[in-house]
């Protein structure tokens, strides 16, 4: 039966080829490696669809075993495996569009821009690719962290691909260290559960359980082969989501991790797009999502999921108000969705969450792609300010860049709007039962009035009023090959939000919330109502009652806010020659400008701190620790130099100190002999 | 008799290559250290052992043991023979060796016959105390290792050579002669008449100890760890006895800082999991918390050294006593993971820490300076060297699919369910080593790889020679290999450790007896 | 028969002048004559002891010492003439070259 999920394992397995082709033989082939990743991504694409379908068809979950690492009796083996669900099924199909989306834009931006280090670009990116649905297709927690961690070098590489000048290299090493740190907590979180139940996997096969599973069995009775250390099994279970939250704060730039995503803007815009909005940024969110049983065990660790996305969200949307350039007010919207993202998980909002997932994939890698081509337009100039009027000269840019604005802007009926509509949704309806989720739902409502008006702002500054420079005026065409793309993106930006109209169901009373349903199938564990049965039978989270009323009423004040927030960016900034605003801000202006100065005290953690104490130890361990080394060196060195004057040269001193030894000799003698 | 061979070709090797002229030294060198690797190979892939060498019911590989002479009332033995544990060692010390060699040959233009001389004479020693099963055999090839090591540091090493060879050598003799007291005073103890290691674990194993000199049995036992313990701990090395390594590092040259790192500190972990932690574990256990500590402060402290230094090797150098200190942690966890990640670990640090040093030597040898601040954007000019310390930084970093990954991954579950106090928050503890050395490396990368392309010294930048680029491209395919399937070795390795944690299985209950008033009447007792 | 105690007292007498020669002079070949001094101290003991014991021991034993001072005589002449050629004088405290 050689079914589609026979070769589930290909998806990941052509980016690795197209990896090795492009490193090895990338220099010597006409498009320097894209042609082979395009081919390959194009093939993980074709057989990601065919997943998706075959998924669609039989329901229910596929594992495999590929690989054992390590393979030990007792506690528990090292392994490799695939587990293709609903969940890895949508997420493998947005990641192979994205990828291959990129390859071709790649090819306008990159290979047409006359870059040199191709074949690094190409191999970088399909490693990525492997990677990235390597991590989606894992079978259990211990793979997904080996992949985390490779999606994490990926973005080094490609942050860094500019590697001559000296920003590219820095932002990376920033990036790569402060993901670093989140994920030295997702590491104490894997051996963690590891150590605890015995096995990391998602899905309970032949015989063994998931881990989540066990956990639920010990909270809900028989703790047998659950170790907790001494701990209450609930309080250990939170320390762990916690500990793994700790990778998905520093991949999905959550507070107060996400100081790296606005630097990592110095790669090359298309890798922005694939991995720093699309896809490596969702692994965070991917991850909870996946591993959701056990999120949902703790209602504390969901409490500040919540609680962080929603201050993310607002606090991200705030940043990207006053940012001059196009792909920094992108990279603060980034950072906030995937704060909307978090606040639907923690606030027991499966579906809305990966609904948000999915849309925003498709919206912010459309964006980060319009982006891209106005900054080739703009002969690489990223400053707003510099541009204006774009919108006559780049038409084919300028549509596919305002459908996917007013998905981000959440602005009905693009697919945004479905998305955060219902993240929102579920944070109220939680929120109304507890004041913490309260609090992360106003923060995100407010939020959704900063996003329409950055979002605006961006593209009124953009592609409104009057060129403010002579290159805006005469702006670089490009070819098919970047325009293919943002054509497909931009259809799918305004469609993609069909596939949960839950506000629309509700009051039609027809049956729209498909995506809802396609997660209610899969394996017993992994479907939506399980999730539903665990936030409230084990953990106690109730939802109110979804109601016609409320839900209409919460989708229209997100509406009216952001429609607000269109509003107040197009009186000031939707005019010929719009004005800085930003100064009338005050020293408001001054602390958004410097992002809160999160990145100041980082820095002051790593360098202020970090190396002083290096250097302290340093001089400590030069001067104390050698230096008692090399004390007992000297010392010996010096009494030798001492005592070896006793050697005159000069025989009848010797014959005198002969004589007197013997003198003591005798007289000790004499005195212990008891001779006196 | 293949140990036998292999450690013959090296020293008849080494004879040869002393008394040839100099211009066919190191492609003789080469070519002796390639017939070693084939030696090592065969030996891996005919590999028969089964079981720990040490303890009841271990079946070694190629063993041979002969009578060879009575010395006052011991019997000594020439008794080699392999297990798990030694097996890979012996192999990663003929690779090594050979890639010593070959980097070799741009840097080393004087006395070669001397040099590649000492290098086989090195590693026919290293080989020696990988294969030895009887103390007086074992003892002798340890302190072989001194003596071309003194000489390769002394003679070819930088402008502060003569310094750090002595260091070197007094530092390790010095402890040589602490370790030598606290062995046999267990020898003492344990009234045996044999110095062959198996039969004093077994003695140890199942008879009791006798009280020495006014010691009582368990301060016999515990004084005998400690002062191996502080014996082995130099050569690590530990915190904090560890200052001799980066002065060694920075004025050896280059071939010889990769069989130090590589090999060298890998023969005082062996020891240590040979003698402390299969001789006796009880104590090991009663002190789990004193050693953890040491464990984690190297790791930490280690680390912070390596970020506040200025010269590449120096870099490297104190990094080894970060990564170092995970395998205390896993032997002391003692557990399969544990004991099991911990000689993973050895390997993989070797092929890292060696590849790393030999990117530096690359460096070296064109710009001539491996200070930090003296370069950067080499990338420009040495893609494939920069491409290998990458790859290097990495690997070392952790990351997966790589072999440190697999090994630090090992140690860290081994730390997490080991059974002494603390135990999960101390792993967690040493497990921020991941973060600091990702700042380092990252940081060493940025200011000296990338960037616009400046070197302080007036040298010009030449690609390097093939024979520089091989050794770095078979280490990357060794890492990438173990890091992708272990089980290449770790298959051997979880043999020979698995019956090392049955012998604490009974031992581990009475943990934290011993308590901190039993160290002091103990030190007392030495005294007396 | 006079009593051992007085050969060891004219033993230790002369011992003693022989000593006190060699830390004092400075002319190495006064140093000699002490060193014979000393040596035939040591004789004057071992006869004294030969003849209270009635064994005639002791009497060989000097015979010994008589003979290694002969030849000790003759190699202290020896390195006396080399240290007269090599300084230009008997003075034992000049001949120093061989201190740290």
């Amino acid at each position: 039966m050689a079914g589609p999920l026979e070769f589930a394992p290909a998806i990941a397995a052509l980016p690795f080829v197209s990896f090795v082709i492009a490193l090895f033989f990338g220099r010597y082939m006409p498009k320097k490696g894209a042609l082979a990743g395009i081919t390959a991504t194009g093939g993980s694409l074709l057989l990601a669809v065919w997943t998706y379908f075959a998924v669609m068809g039989n329901g229910e979950p596929h594992t495999e075993h590929l690989h054992t690492l390590v393979s030990v009796a007792e506690p528990f083996s090292l392994e490799l495996g695939i587990l293709i669900d609903q969940l890895s099924a949508l997420m493998l199909l947005i990641v192979t569009l994205i990828s291959f989306l990129v390859f071709v834009f790649s090819l306008g931006y990159m290979n047409d821009e006359g870059e040199t280090g191709l074949p690094r670009y190409y191999a970088g990116l399909s490693l990525f690719s492997f990677s990235m649905l390597s991590f989606v297709m894992a079978s259990n927690l211990f793979m997904a962290f080996m992949f985390f961690e490779l999606v994490g070098l990926c973005s080094y590489l490609l942050i860094g691909f500019w590697f001559r000048e000296d920003a590219p290299p820095s932002a990376a090493k920033k990036a790569f260290i402060v993901t670093r740190f989140g994920d030295y907590f997702f590491l104490i979180g894997v051996v963690g559960i590891l150590a605890t139940f015995g096995t990391s996997a998602f899905i309970g096969t032949g015989g063994t359980e998931s881990f989540p599973a066990l956990a639920e069995h010990a909270l809900t009775g028989s703790a047998d082969h659950v170790h907790t250390f001494g701990f209450d099994p609930q309080t250990w279970f939170t320390i762990l989501a916690l500990l793994v939250l700790g990778g998905v704060m520093g991949k999905s730039a959550q507070f107060p991790l996400h100081t790296w995503l606005p630097d990592a803007m110095e790669g090359p815009t298309p890798v922005s797009a694939l991995i720093h909005a699309a896809t490596m940024v969702a692994a965070g969110v991917y991850l909870v999502a996946r591993m959701y049983g056990f999120y949902a065990l703790s209602p504390t660790a969901l409490a500040i999921i919540a609680f962080v996305g929603g201050f993310t969200a607002l606090f991200a949307a705030t940043m990207g108000v006053v940012k001059r350039e196009i792909k920094q007010v992108l990279a603060y919207s980034t950072i906030s969705q995937y704060g909307y993202m978090m606040l639907a998980l923690g606030a027991g909002g499966y579906v809305a969450g990966v609904f948000h997932l999915t849309t925003h994939a498709v919206f912010k890698a459309l964006l980060f792609l319009g982006a891209g081509a106005v900054i080739v337009a703009m002969h690489h100039d990223e400053d707003m300010w510099k541009m204006g009027g774009l919108k006559n000269e780049l038409p084919v840019t300028y549509y596919t860049f305002l459908a996917g604005s007013l998905a981000l802007a959440g602005i009905i009926p693009f697919s945004g709007f479905w998305s955060k509509d219902e993240v929102l949704y579920e944070a109220l309806r939680l929120g109304l039962n507890d004041p913490v989720f309260m609090a992360a739902y106003a923060m995100g409502l407010i939020a959704v009035f900063f996003t329409g008006f950055y979002t605006f702002r961006m593209v009124f500054l953009t592609f409104h009023g009057e060129p403010r420079t002579n290159i805006a005026e005469s702006p670089h065409q490009y070819g098919w090959n970047m325009k293919a793309p943002l054509v497909v993106l931009g259809a799918l930006a305004v469609v993609v939000g069909l596939i949960n109209m839950a506000p629309l169901a509700k009051l039609t009373g027809m049956d729209l919330t498909y995506l809802h349903h396609w997660f209610e199938h899969g394996g017993e564990l992994l479907t939506v109502e399980h999730y539903h049965h665990l936030l409230t039978e084990v953990s106690g989270v109730h939802h109110v009652e979804s109601s016609t009323g409320l839900m209409l009423g919460s989708g229209a004040l997100s509406l009216g806010l952001a429609l607000a927030g269109v509003a107040v960016a197009h009186v000031l900034y939707n005019v010929p020659s719009p004005e800085e605003h930003t100064d009338k801000l005050g020293s408001i202006k001054t602390v958004l400008f410097n992002n809160y100065y999160q990145d100041e005290y980082q820095v002051w953690l790593a360098e202020g701190l970090t190396a002083n104490v290096a250097r302290a130890a340093n001089t400590f361990d030069q001067g104390v620790i050698d230096g008692a080394v090399n004390g007992v060196s000297s010392v010996s060195l010096f009494a030798g130099e001492r005592v070896r004057k006793v050697q005159t040269g000069v025989v009848t001193n010797y014959a005198a100190l002969l004589t007197a030894g013997l003198v003591v000799l005798l007289v000790a003698m004499g005195l212990l002999g008891g001779w006196f | 008799m293949l140990i036998e061979l292999l450690i013959a070709v090296c020293l008849l090797g080494a004879v040869g290559v002393f008394l040839l002229p100099d211009r066919y030294a190191p492609r003789l060198s080469f070519g002796i250290s390639v017939v070693a690797i084939a030696v090592s190979l065969y030996m891996f892939s005919a590999f028969d052992g089964a079981g720990n060498a040490l303890l009841e019911g271990g079946k070694l590989a190629f063993e041979t043991n002969a009578h060879w002479l009575s010395l006052g009332p011991y019997d000594l033995s020439w008794h080699v023979g392999l297990d798990g544990i030694s097996m890979p060692l012996i192999v990663l010390s003929t690779i090594l060796t050979s890639l010593a060699i070959l980097s070799a040959w741009t840097p080393i233009n004087e006395r070669k016959s001397q040099f590649y001389g000492l290098m086989l004479l090195l590693e026919g020693s290293l080989i020696g105390v990988f294969g030895a099963l009887d103390f007086f055999v074992w003892f002798i090839f340890w302190e072989a290792v001194l003596v071309p090591m003194y000489f390769l540091i002394g003679v070819w090493g930088g402008p502060r050579r003569k310094y750090a060879a002595i260091k070197f050598f007094v530092y390790t003799n010095v402890a040589s002669l602490v370790m030598f007291v606290g062995f046999f005073l267990l020898v003492m103890g344990a009234g045996v008449t044999s110095l062959g290691l198996p039969e004093l674990a077994q003695q140890l194993a199942t008879g009791s100890v006798s009280s020495v000199g006014g010691l009582s049995p368990q301060q016999v036992k515990v004084a005998a760890f400690f002062a191996m313990f502080a014996g082995f701990a130099v050569k690590v090395p530990v915190v904090p006895v560890h200052t001799w390594l980066p002065d060694a590092h920075v004025e050896a040259p280059t071939p010889v800082s990769v069989i130090l790192a590589g090999v060298l500190l890998k023969m005082g972990t062996y020891a240590l999991l040979r003698f402390n932690f299969t001789l006796l574990p009880e104590v090991a256990a009663d002190f789990a918390l004193v050693l953890v500590a040491i464990a984690v402060v190297s790791v930490i402290y280690g680390a912070l050294l390596a970020l506040a230094q200025q010269d590449l090797k120096r870099i490297v150098a104190y990094s080894s006593v970060s990564s170092m200190g995970y395998v205390i942690l896993g032997l002391v966890a003692f557990n399969l993971y544990g004991l099991g990640g911990a000689t993973f670990q050895m390997i993989s640090h070797g092929l890292i820490s060696g590849l790393l040093f030999l990117c530096v030597g690359v460096i070296y040898n064109t710009t001539h300076t491996r200070m930090v601040g003296d370069m950067s954007g080499l990338a420009d000019r040495m893609p494939i060297t920069a491409g290998a310390m990458v790859a290097g930084s990495f690997a070392y970093m952790g990351l997966p699919l790589m072999s440190g990954f697999v090994a630090e991954f090992m140690v860290f579950s081994g730390g997490f369910s080991a059974t002494f106090p603390h135990a999960q928050l101390l792993t967690a503890i040493a497990m921020f080593g991941i973060v600091i050395v990702a700042g380092y490396y990252l940081f060493a990368m940025q200011r000296t790889l990338f960037g616009s392309f400046r070197v302080a010294t007036d040298y010009e930048i030449t690609r390097a020679q093939p024979h520089d680029i091989a050794p770095l491209v078979v280490l990357i395919v060794l890492i990438i290999a173990l890091g992708s399937a272990p089980e290449l070795i770790f298959g051997m390795i979880q043999d020979a450790v698995t019956p090392m944690t049955e012998l604490t299985h009974t031992q581990h209950a009475a943990m934290g007896s011993m308590e901190l008033r039993d160290v002091v009447s103990t030190i007392g007792g030495v005294v007396r | 028969m006079i009593a051992a105690k007085y050969y060891l007292l004219l033993s230790a007498a002369v011992f003693c002048i022989g000593l006190f020669g060699i830390l004092t002079r400075r002319n190495a070949l006064i140093f000699l004559m002490s060193i014979e001094l000393m040596l035939n101290a040591a004789n004057i003991n071992l006869v004294a002891f030969s003849a209270q014991h009635g064994n005639l021991s002791g009497q060989v034993f000097s015979l010994f010492t008589m003979a290694l001072a002969a030849a000790e005589v003759a190699v202290g002449i020896g390195i006396i003439l080399v240290l007269y050629r090599n300084f230009d004088d008997v003075d034992v405290t000049t001949a120093t070259t061989m201190r740290w």
